[in-house]
């Protein structure tokens, strides 16, 4: 039977971690899970030879007179199955060092009175838990002087020697020694939970405990128990840590911008101050040659960025653009973006993610796309899509092939979350791409009344469509959309009567875009139609609308359209912008339709 | 050099008749080996002038002990003091031969012989400068053996012979005379006079007769030595040499290895023998690869094999030099060098319990069994 916790003998390694021991320095430390049942202070040889097995011997006197005495000393403890031989410092070299070790004898140096320490132990082995509930104090204190989760784990697993210790996220070793999440026989499992702040579960502490190891489960829990409030200090640390240098990045971003653009700025007469709004705005090397020089500054490598090879970028973005995404969506996009990749960026750009890759052969694209396969769960996880600009040298380079990429992850919003769309196999289509769609769905809301409020009005705009993609063909258009070409004739017809006067070729190309911009509308990612496009006309768009959760519910339906130019584009849902705002993603959620809600 | 083998007791091996002037180098090197703690500072001027003085007064005869008249009055004589004052003030010639005469005074006697007091390092030739000059047979026997610290540390005392009246005979041509009925108050007395007579004095002590020293001295010493110093004059591998010593002084190995550390003059003085304790540890090379300490003080003392004592005073232990074949005096040892640690046993009276209280190793603060008494 296991002895109580409380009457176990104290161990040679629970005896090193406090004073006076604590002091001492190990010249050879044989096994630190042994027990100490008895202190002798030997002044004789004599002594050291009535000595029984487990105790440890603290050397005094004539039996501590060093060169022959402390070799004698050893050898004599060697026979005796003794525990350790504490011995001052004065007499010990490193021949008795090598000599412990020799006869895998445990050897403790000391720079205090051998009595006073010797008494001292022998209180502490006559009281194990009060020396535990010391020892425990003084991990406490270790526990406490660490600000990293890998620097709690080291101290939990150095004080817990032979106990290895790891914490665990979702039944994955996130720090410590993975063995310890490990089943093995033999083996006790101890879980301490670890909670995040407003105690939500974050993490587990876990440890195995041998079952006849030297260390008890019920002081392993509670030195466990100990660490959690060092562990929660050092998470909220690296949060901190983390906000920190993504403000810093993104600052440093805006100023490589400025320094990529200032030529070109001076050029179309000092248009700067004016944060990016759309394409052409990002793409400060449209103007100018991509292999122009800017020198790289030095501020960017002291951040760890490359800029000065083939630079190739990547652009995270929502599949529905919500403005500026939340701090915590940054944290976690950039946890799974750096997972491997530490070194690469990622910087906080209006509704989505920079980053980029720079390396020196301009065809390699091997890395981003290792780093892109790896990101693609996690695009799913959190709705996002993936754009990869072409390969452009130095500080201009890398503005444009972001200005790529982020053309191409709005290209890639069609095929909804985890799409990847590479910028080579963009082409014009991307012209689309950057449609208002919704303010030229509004114009729909206002120059065809009849059309809208009619109850066929998708299969109409549909067909319209159709017929305009086939070139007027209605053969091709009724293949397309799977239906007689009577009915597409009837349809035509019915849409001419409401407005839709395609055929008059002065309105034709206007009317092209209106069909493809309400379709696009409602339909959503995946070419299914919104829940209740089919319904109430006016109410039914409501739900489906990209960016409507979260309207700012004050703004007057309409108000904007062709209001005063050049806000820039700001975070949040309440923006109002006449001019086309920057980019899909800062898209004014849910205008379109609040006036038709209060209409 | 003339041996006397066919007349020798058994076991007595090789025994000398007579020393010449060409047996000096061999009891010198022999002298050494009884007390490898002594460097060679006085070589040359001690030994050329012995050669001389056997050169100019012929070979002195070595008379074993029983085969002198039983009365014949007879002293010791020996080196007090230090090795590098001998050097330092080297000897103006006469100071044995006087010892020696301010005894017969005293006692009104003519010593008709004289022995060593300890057969070995510079105390091995002096008997032979005295027995010359007096023109007397030199007796083969010693009080120790070997050399030990103080004087009263011989056979002759422990058969209850008084050292005294002794006399120290200093080179500056001052003496003193002790009579102590007690020889550690004797040794006490002398000791204090030795620095004012120069550092180093010429002993003359424990006047008595030839028959009380059959049985209180140890036979055969001097021509051991002479012995031992042919052996190690032919400079052979280390391994036969060890094994040739072995057959004359019983001699073994204990074990051969490379020197990792010189702890020096490190501790204070521990025992009862004047002197500064000191290690010196061994890694022994193949065997049991055992760490081996060797203790020392003005010789080697003791030596522990991973703590456990495995030779010790007044076992005789020396170290060879491997690289050399030749025996590595004290002040020589460097880090690195491969020694073969040789036990040599001591004459039996000497592992007596009062042989042992004497010079075993509690005299040097070693408070532990001998290995040959545990």
């Amino acid at each position: 039977m296991r002895p109580r916790p409380s009457t176990l003998p104290i161990t040679l390694g629970e005896l090193v971690r406090i004073q006076p021991l604590a002091g001492a320095e190990g010249l050879y430390l044989a096994d630190a899970s042994r027990r100490v049942e008895q202190v002798v202070l030997a002044e004789t040889f004599e002594r050291l030879r009535r000595c029984t097995p487990h105790v440890l011997v603290v050397l005094h006197d004539e039996a501590a007179t060093g060169g022959w005495s402390l070799a004698a000393a050893l050898h004599l403890a060697w026979e005796r199955n003794v525990t350790a031989v504490v011995v001052s410092r004065t007499v010990a070299g490193p021949s008795s060092a090598a000599l412990a070790e020799r006869l895998n004898m445990s050897l403790l140096v000391i720079d205090a009175d051998p009595v006073n320490v010797a008494l001292q132990l022998a209180g502490q082995v006559s009281a194990p838990a009060a020396a535990r509930a010391l020892r425990q104090a003084m991990c406490a204190e270790r526990l406490a002087e660490q600000t990293s989760i890998r620097g709690v784990l080291g101290v939990l697993n150095s004080e817990l020697q032979g106990v290895p210790v790891a914490l665990v996220m979702a039944e994955t070793v996130v720090a410590g020694r993975a063995i310890a999440a490990q089943p093995r026989p033999n083996v006790e499992r101890v879980e301490v939970e670890v909670h995040a702040p407003g105690e939500r579960p974050w993490g587990r502490l876990v440890a195995a405990v041998p079952v006849h190891g030297p260390v008890p489960a019920e002081q392993v829990a509670s030195l466990l128990r100990l660490a959690r409030p060092a562990l929660q200090a050092a998470w909220a640390r690296t949060r901190l840590d983390s906000s920190a240098r993504a403000a810093h990045e993104q600052a440093a971003f805006g100023m490589l911008r400025r320094l990529a653009a200032q030529p070109a700025d001076e050029e179309v007469g000092g248009r700067s101050g004016e944060p990016a709004a759309g394409p052409g705005d990002l793409v400060a090397g449209r103007f100018r040659d991509p292999a122009g020089d800017v020198d790289v500054p030095a501020w960017s490598s002291e951040l760890g960025w490359q800029v000065g090879g083939a630079n190739r970028a990547v652009w995270l973005a929502p599949v529905r653009p919500t403005g500026e995404p939340p701090e915590e969506v940054t944290h976690l996009v950039r946890a799974s973006w750096q997972r491997g990749r530490a070194g690469w960026p990622l910087i906080v750009q209006g509704d989505g993610w920079v980053s980029w890759h720079s390396s020196a052969d301009p065809d390699d694209v091997a890395p981003v796309r290792r780093a892109v396969a790896a990101f693609r769960d996690s695009a799913a996880a959190h709705d996002l899509v993936i754009g990869v600009g072409r390969a452009h040298r130095g500080v201009p380079g890398l503005l444009r092939s972001v200005a790529e990429a982020r053309l191409a992850a709005h290209v890639a919003r069609e095929r909804g979350p985890a799409a990847v769309q590479w910028f080579d196999q963009v082409g014009p289509q991307a012209a689309l791409a950057w449609l208002p769609i919704s303010e030229i769905a509004q114009v729909a809301d206002l120059c065809l009344n009849n059309l809208m409020d009619a109850r066929d009005r998708t299969a109409l705009v549909q067909t319209v469509l159709a017929v305009l993609d086939c070139g007027g063909s209605l053969s091709q258009a009724s293949l397309r959309l799977g239906v007689h070409r009577n009915t597409v004739l009837a349809r035509l017809s019915r849409a001419r009567q409401l407005g839709l006067t395609f055929d008059e070729p002065e309105q034709r190309l206007a009317l092209h875009v209106l069909c493809y911009a309400l379709v696009s509308q409602w339909t959503d990612s995946n070419g299914h139609p919104h829940a209740g496009t089919a319904g109430a006309p006016g109410g039914a768009s409501a739900g489906g609308a990209p960016g409507a959760a979260g309207a700012g519910g004050g703004v007057a339906g309409g108000a904007g359209v062709g209001g005063a130019a050049g806000a820039p584009a700001a975070a949040g849902g309440a923006q109002l912008s006449g001019r086309r705002p920057a980019g899909p993603g800062a898209e004014p959620p849910g205008w379109p339709h609040t006036g038709r809600r209060s209409a | 050099m003339t041996s006397v083998t066919g007349t020798v007791p058994a076991g007595y091996v090789g025994a000398v008749a007579s020393i010449g002037a060409e047996d000096v180098p061999a009891l010198y090197e022999g002298a050494k080996f009884y007390s490898s703690a002594v460097g060679d500072a006085n070589r040359s001027s001690l030994t050329s002038w012995l050669t001389g003085l056997l050169e100019r007064n012929g070979p002195v005869p070595l008379r074993r002990v029983e085969t002198v008249d039983p009365d014949t009055p007879c002293v010791s004589v020996c080196v007090l003091g230090s090795g590098s004052a001998l050097a330092d003030l080297p000897p103006a010639g006469d100071e044995f031969e006087l010892a020696i005469r301010q005894i017969e005074r005293l006692q009104g006697v003519r010593f008709g012989a004289v022995y060593p007091l300890a057969a070995a390092t510079v105390s091995a030739l002096v008997p032979v400068v005295a027995a010359a000059q007096l023109g007397v047979p030199l007796i083969d026997a010693d009080g120790m053996g070997r050399t030990f610290a103080l004087i009263h540390h011989t056979a002759m005392h422990l058969a209850g012979l008084s050292p005294t009246p002794l006399v120290a005979f200093g080179p500056t041509g001052e003496s003193v005379l002790v009579e102590a009925p007690d020889g550690r108050r004797a040794d006490r007395l002398l000791r204090s006079n030795v620095d004012t007579l120069g550092g180093w004095a010429a002993l003359a002590a424990y006047p008595t007769k030839a028959g009380l020293l059959r049985h209180a001295a140890l036979p055969g010493t001097l021509s051991r030595i002479a012995n031992v110093g042919r052996l190690l004059l032919e400079r052979t591998d280390p391994d036969l040499l060890v094994t040739r010593l072995g057959a004359i002084t019983g001699c073994r190995r204990l074990a051969r290895g490379r020197i990792v550390e010189l702890e020096h003059l490190s501790r204070p003085s521990d025992g009862t023998i004047p002197a500064h304790p000191s290690s010196v540890v061994v890694d022994e090379t193949g065997g049991l690869g055992r760490q081996l300490r060797i203790e020392l003080r003005s010789e080697i003392v003791a030596v522990f094999a991973d703590g456990a004592l495995a030779a010790g005073a007044p076992d005789l232990v020396c170290l060879v030099d491997v690289s050399r074949g030749a025996l590595a005096t004290l002040d020589s040892l460097e880090l690195g060098d491969l020694v073969d640690v040789i036990v040599t046993p001591a004459d039996a009276i000497w592992y007596s319990t009062e042989g042992m209280e004497m010079v075993g190793l509690g005299s040097h603060g070693i408070s532990l069994n001998h290995p040959r008494r545990r």
